[in-house]
């Protein structure tokens, strides 16, 4: 059972954030200031952590980096009413860390602290599998079965993006951050749009299907039953 | 002391620095005048007062008194003193009544205080007067009065109080009048600085066209003055758009609320009201996000992260990112950008708001139609337009079209939030280039800036 240290100085977002975490059956903890924060989080029993960034009297990211001074490398992710990344978010975030805005879908925090849990481990597999599905990373070239799959760019990354997260609820915001590099949330329904180009070539009619829209939240990739 | 307001002005203190600096030099080059004028009479009148001396005592003792006597003879100015005394000190001829004590008897002209007397009056003087022992043990004292020098100083002192004073009165006279008018148009700002305090916004600084410093500021005071109203009027204006757009998915929120717990039968039917209630929140919330990246953009702190951008590359990344949704809309996406122009500036947000425009013109454009990404260069600008088969933009519309929230009329069917050309135009801003609409057959939008050699 995973074990997430909530950093939050809000009593009523905490105890909505516990609620939830509890419901998808996370063990919780909770810190209303700083201070404790930084104990909890040096005792080091979290699997992750849910820091604010905007604590009384502190920055959440400071209490990150003291924690990392000490070599603890539980994974953060930091909530913030700021909209500015600055240069400081930018590191955390190339830490392998993530960064969520206020306000925020319960879904969007739930997916992105399984995907800080479940970090895909560092593979120096050169031929990425799902089901019947085979990407060869080196040749650039992608089958299903013995189907070959006819892929852009955009949508060999996405699909690589996708089948290293097999079975983790990937919501919008998190490809179009990760896929694209953007940090803005188009007006359109552009990931939608993009995912079902490759839906299509992935998932033909007499298919089982891989990919999944999950509707309101994102989507996942699944090996067929 | 009470003293007037104006005194205490800096052009006031100065021109009494001024002045006082200026009467320092004209009294020093009178009195060196003075000096060098007493120096040169002096030198005359000992000369002509030794040569009389002299020639008294080369004369014959019985003829000296009547030396005396030629040399007091011709004296219209009542100038020129003698006396011939006896060994005894008695007086034989002349207009001095005794040998001053002070003067020495060495043949060397001295000032000395002595008494003339002409007939019964007397007279204490101060002159210049030579004394000459004669070998009879009688004195010979010679003098000339220093009448002239005397005049010389009156005259100068008639000079300086004729010259000197009343330049000394123009200048503090001047000094006061400019400080007065100064100090009356500092009070005529501070008098309009208070009513812009307390609100008045159209108020603004006396200007007079002179184009001197104080004009100037005024000028420069007045153009800030301009930029906060027009900001605050659109904040003003903002307030208002804000709680339009923000009440219409509130009310709908509410209203679908409280239909489904009157009528909800089942759970499904409960949560499907809720899922509704959830998208319009989720409007309300992109609205608000959408106006904090503004105020973030407004705000500029971005500057340090201006680097180098190939645009070519970004335009082709943006035809990427929207050739499925134009596809799916049967619309044609052309996207032209054969050279590569390179601008200074922000990768992300440069990105963004092409994408905004792409974004916009796709919306717009019923099926069928045709969008254009083109990326161009002219003389030393770069220049990023995108032209669309849509509605257009009514030219009455078109100063509005970048106002937050604005959103023209024909639009409104459509979902966006309005915000997209505001934030175009609050990065276009941040980086100093051109932001224009303008009406081709459907809508051109075009953003140029200088662009970077190499």
């Amino acid at each position: 059972m995973p074990r997430v240290l909530l950093i939050e100085d809000d009593r009523e977002t905490a105890n909505e954030i516990l609620a939830e975490l509890v419901d998808r059956g996370f063990d919780v903890d909770w810190a209303a200031t700083g201070i404790e924060g930084l104990d909890k989080a040096r005792a080091a029993k979290a699997d992750a952590m849910i820091v604010d960034r905007l604590l009384p009297g502190m920055d959440g990211l400071t209490i990150i980096e003291a924690v990392r001074q000490e070599r603890v490398r539980t994974p953060v992710l930091v909530l913030s009413a700021l909209g500015a990344v600055d240069d400081r978010v930018r590191g955390l975030r190339a830490g392998g860390d993530d960064y969520l805005t206020k306000p925020f879908a319960i879904v969007e925090l739930i997916a992105r602290i399984e995907a800080l849990l479940r970090r895909p481990a560092e593979s120096r597999d050169t031929v990425l599998r799902v089901g019947p599905l085979e990407l060869d990373l080196l040749s650039r070239t992608a089958k299903r079965g013995e189907r070959p799959l006819e892929l852009l760019p955009r949508e060999f990354r996405l699909l690589e993006y996708m089948m290293r997260r097999k079975d983790q609820l990937l919501t919008r915001a998190m490809l179009f951050e990760e896929v694209w590099n953007y940090k803005f949330v188009p007006h359109s329904n552009l990931v939608d749009v993009h995912m079902g180009r490759l839906r299509r070539k992935v998932d033909t009619p007499d298919e089982q299907p891989m990919i999944h829209n999950i509707r309101g939240e994102g989507f996942i990739l699944r090996a067929p039953a | 002391m009470h003293l007037p307001e104006f005194t205490r002005t800096t052009t006031f203190r100065w021109t009494l620095v001024v002045s006082g600096a200026f009467t320092v030099c004209i009294l020093l080059m009178f009195g060196f005048v003075l000096a060098q004028a007493y120096s040169y009479m002096t030198a005359d009148v000992d000369g002509f007062i030794e040569g009389i001396a002299t020639a008294v005592v080369a004369r014959n003792p019985d003829r000296r008194a009547q030396r005396v006597d030629e040399h007091l003879a011709v004296d219209p100015h009542r100038v020129k003193l003698g006396g011939l005394f006896a060994g005894d000190g008695s007086r034989v001829t002349g207009n001095i009544e005794s040998p001053p004590a002070a003067l020495p008897a060495d043949g060397r002209a001295h000032l000395v205080s002595l008494i003339r007397i002409d007939g019964s009056e007397r007279e204490r003087q101060t002159v210049r007067a030579v004394a000459r022992r004669l070998p009879d043990g009688g004195t010979v004292v010679i003098g000339r009065s220093e009448y002239e020098f005397a005049w010389i100083v009156d005259i100068v002192e008639r000079a300086l109080a004729l010259g000197l004073i009343p330049a000394l009165c123009l200048g503090l006279a001047t000094g006061a009048f400019l400080s007065v008018r100064a100090q009356r148009r500092v009070e005529e700002v501070n008098r309009r600085v208070q009513r812009i305090v307390t609100g008045e916004l159209r108020e603004r600084l006396p200007t007079q066209g002179t184009n001197d410093p104080f004009d100037k500021l005024a000028v420069l005071v007045n153009g800030m003055l301009d930029e906060i109203e027009a900001l605050v009027r659109s904040i003003a204006g903002v307030g208002d758009d804000i709680a339009h757009d923000l009440r219409t998915p509130l009310t709908r929120v509410r209203i679908s609320l409280e239909r489904g717990r009157q009528n909800a039968r089942s759970v499904e039917q409960l949560r499907a009201t809720v899922d509704q209630a959830i998208v319009s929140l989720d409007q309300s919330l992109a609205v608000i996000t959408a106006l904090l990246r503004i105020a973030e953009i407004e705000h500029g702190r971005r500057l340090s992260g201006f680097r180098s951008v190939a645009l070519a590359e970004l335009v082709r990344e943006v035809g990427d990112l929207y050739e499925p949704i134009a596809e799916d809309k049967k619309i044609a996406l052309v996207v032209a950008a054969k050279d590569e122009v390179t601008v200074n500036g922000d990768r992300d947000l440069l990105f963004e708001a092409v994408a905004n425009l792409v974004d916009n013109a796709v919306k717009f454009t019923p099926e069928g139609g045709r969008v254009e990404l083109s990326l161009s260069q002219a003389d030393d600008e770069a220049v990023l337009r995108v032209r669309d088969t849509g509605p257009g933009i009514a030219e009455s519309e078109q100063e509005f079209v970048a106002r937050r929230f604005y959103r023209s009329e024909k639009s409104r069917c459509n979902p966006g939030f309005g915000l997209g050309l505001s934030l175009v135009a609050a990065i276009v801003k941040l980086h100093g280039f051109r932001f224009a609409i303008s009406p081709g057959p459907g809508c051109v939008a075009e953003i140029a800036g200088q662009r970077t050699p190499g």
